[in-house]
């Protein structure tokens, strides 16, 4: 009898239920991503606010000492930092239209049946994926006054009759800046819109076609519509990320001449990275961050409103 | 039925000449600067600095190549192993991480799931700059300056985000009803994550590996930051360290960027098939 009953006892409960287990299990696959992301971007953003209220530049350790919003107060009177948002929206503008209209045209382009069409696309998106170092350096040569490609060229198209220093032109280093992004950029859009385009069905060019649309309605009425989530993300992101984007600038102008290509970026990197003063750098970051959370905000707005339409 | 003749013109027009005319342009846009590099990289001085321009060299020469990779001043063998190590320590530990938050992410249900998501999606909004000051004086205090751990360390701010969000897009794609009917068979959460979830997502996490190699093998401000040391220097440090230099050598600079471009674009190659479905699925989810 005895052992009957052993047998009718039930299964020992675990000690903890199945849903607790579950969630304690998600918590700890999450662990090393928090231990990760805690120490290298979290605790160096509260870091870099609480550095914000100092005066700590690196070379004059005597003079560091909290100084309450005495950077904050710097920044507002500072001219250069003004003048680096104005930079930083040229710089912005200039280059995502015309990364999104090149970008475009490639992916038309790439979506097209062509002999060699792989190849080309390979090389197409590589300026994209190389570093920007990389990027700088090649546009370096190619703008080197006496022996770089670009005065070469007008010069042989009888464009122009003396060679250019590009870079050392305060009114031509921009332009030349945002030229090097735009070749960089490119590939961004093409990648993005090529994606997108693969995936409009084909049945709704057929039956547009069918109806008696020509190329240039199907373009604005299915291929436009269809891309327009794409677009927005894709351009929203460029934005962020060229708003955020130093190499290029910092390799090949370091933001001169006098600060024409300065753009606020490259003057935080400037801050911290030649000056040493780090508190000022901090509040310079802190400034861009409040920035980028702002349009950050929008972003998500317009995303979601995106995705409750469709 | 009949189409009108006008529309014919333009059709043909579009994908005959000014389909050619675009697809040369874009060749042009795109190969020229790499063609220039690429010649530069085996001209001698004299065909570097002539007037006018000599764009053919004479000889297919390896000398800056050579020059490079084992001058004593900017070793580009030291920085490409620098480079290679530290990219590849990166994208392994990445990975790891990533595989473990991504699935937590697209299957467990839990308190504060949306919000992950939010950070994962902002982090990726956070300028580099930002995190130089703050990195500098962290890995100053705890005396990693001058070492792999803190490039790599830093590195994980920006890969991990970004693959994070990627793979959580790829394993919600997997079935769920796969992973239940293993784990009724008593097979264990971990245990179906790595026999039936990871061969599934393989191509995925392939992809987000190699775009956490090919993001750390590009990264500048971090490797002049918190390296100070030649012999620490990665392939871009190098080539920004060779640019300081009292006089540029555009044959060996041409030449280091060359090598530094190879990998990547060979990695590249292989990678942008996945990379495009996977961009375009997370951005549409954005």
């Amino acid at each position: 009898m005895a052992r009957e009953a052993t047998l009718a006892t039930p299964v020992a409960r675990p000690l903890i239920s199945r849903r607790a287990r579950e969630l304690a299990g998600g918590y700890l696959y999450l662990a090393p991503v928090i231990l990760v992301l805690g120490g290298t971007v979290l605790f160096p953003i509260l870091k870099a606010m609480h550095m914000s209220l100092y005066h700590h530049v690196l070379i004059k350790p005597k003079e560091y000492g909290f100084i309450g919003l005495g950077n904050y107060a710097r920044l507002l009177h500072d001219q250069v930092f003004w003048l680096s948002l104005w930079n930083s929206f040229v710089w912005v503008f200039g280059s995502v239209t015309f990364q999104f209209l090149g970008g475009f045209a490639a992916a038309l382009l790439l979506h097209q049946g062509f002999r060699g069409r792989a190849v080309l696309r390979t090389l197409t998106l590589l300026p994209w994926i190389i570093p920007g170092v990389v990027v700088a350096l090649i546009w370096e040569f190619i703008y080197q006054p006496n022996y770089g490609l670009l005065n070469d060229v007008l010069i042989r198209l009888g464009w122009m009759t003396e060679r250019v220093a590009w870079l050392s032109s305060p009114a031509l280093a921009m332009p030349a800046v945002i030229v090097a992004n735009i070749w960089r950029g490119v590939p961004f859009f093409a990648i993005m819109l090529l994606a997108g385009l693969q995936a409009i069905p084909t049945e709704l060019y057929e039956a547009a076609r069918v109806d008696g649309a020509s190329v240039g309605q199907r373009f604005v009425y299915i291929t436009l519509p269809m891309l327009r989530p794409i677009i927005v993300v894709a351009t929203a992101t460029r934005i962020v990320w060229t708003f955020n984007y130093a190499d290029l600038i910092f390799v090949m102008t370091s933001g001169g001449p006098a600060n024409a290509t300065q753009i606020t970026s490259t003057y935080t990197l400037m801050q911290a990275y030649s000056n040493l003063d780090f508190g000022y750098a901090a509040t310079l970051s802190v400034a861009l961050l409040l920035i980028m959370l702002a349009f950050t905000t929008v972003y998500l707005r317009l995303t979601r409103g995106l995705e409750s339409v469709s | 039925m009949r189409r009108a003749p006008g529309r014919d013109v333009v059709e043909r027009l579009l994908g005959g000449p000014v389909l050619w005319t675009g697809l040369g342009a874009l060749t042009l846009f795109a190969g020229a600067p790499f063609l220039w590099v690429f010649l530069g990289s085996f001209k001698t001085r004299a065909e570097l600095y002539a007037t006018p321009i000599v764009y053919l060299p004479q000889s297919l020469s390896l000398a800056n190549y050579v020059e490079a990779w084992t001058s004593t001043l900017t070793p580009f063998s030291r920085f490409f192993a620098n480079s290679l190590w530290v990219s590849s320590v990166t994208m392994v530990a990445t990975t790891v991480v990533s595989i473990l938050a991504g699935y937590a992410l697209a299957r467990f249900k839990f308190a504060g799931r949306q919000t992950f998501l939010l950070v994962f999606l902002a982090t990726q909004m956070f300028p580099a700059v930002l995190l130089i000051a703050p990195l500098l004086s962290q890995w100053y205090a705890l005396g990693l300056i001058d070492t792999y751990q803190a490039l790599i360390y830093s590195n994980f701010s920006f890969t991990v985000p970004f693959t994070v969000w990627m793979l959580v897009g790829y394993f919600e794609s997997i079935p769920r009803e796969l992973e239940e009917s293993a784990m009724i068979d008593g097979c264990t959460r971990f245990g179906s994550l790595l026999r039936i979830v990871l061969p599934l997502a393989a191509p995925g996490v392939a992809a987000t590996a190699i775009f956490a190699f090919v993001a750390s093998w590009s990264e500048l401000l971090f490797a002049i930051t918190f390296t100070s040391q030649t012999e620490m220097r990665t392939l871009s440090a190098g080539l920004l360290f060779m640019v300081g230099q009292y006089e540029i050598q555009w044959g060996q600079l041409s030449a280091g960027v060359i090598i530094s471009t190879v990998p990547v674009a060979i990695l590249f190659t292989y990678l942008q098939r996945h990379l495009i479905q996977g961009l375009s699925a997370g951005a549409v989810k954005g």
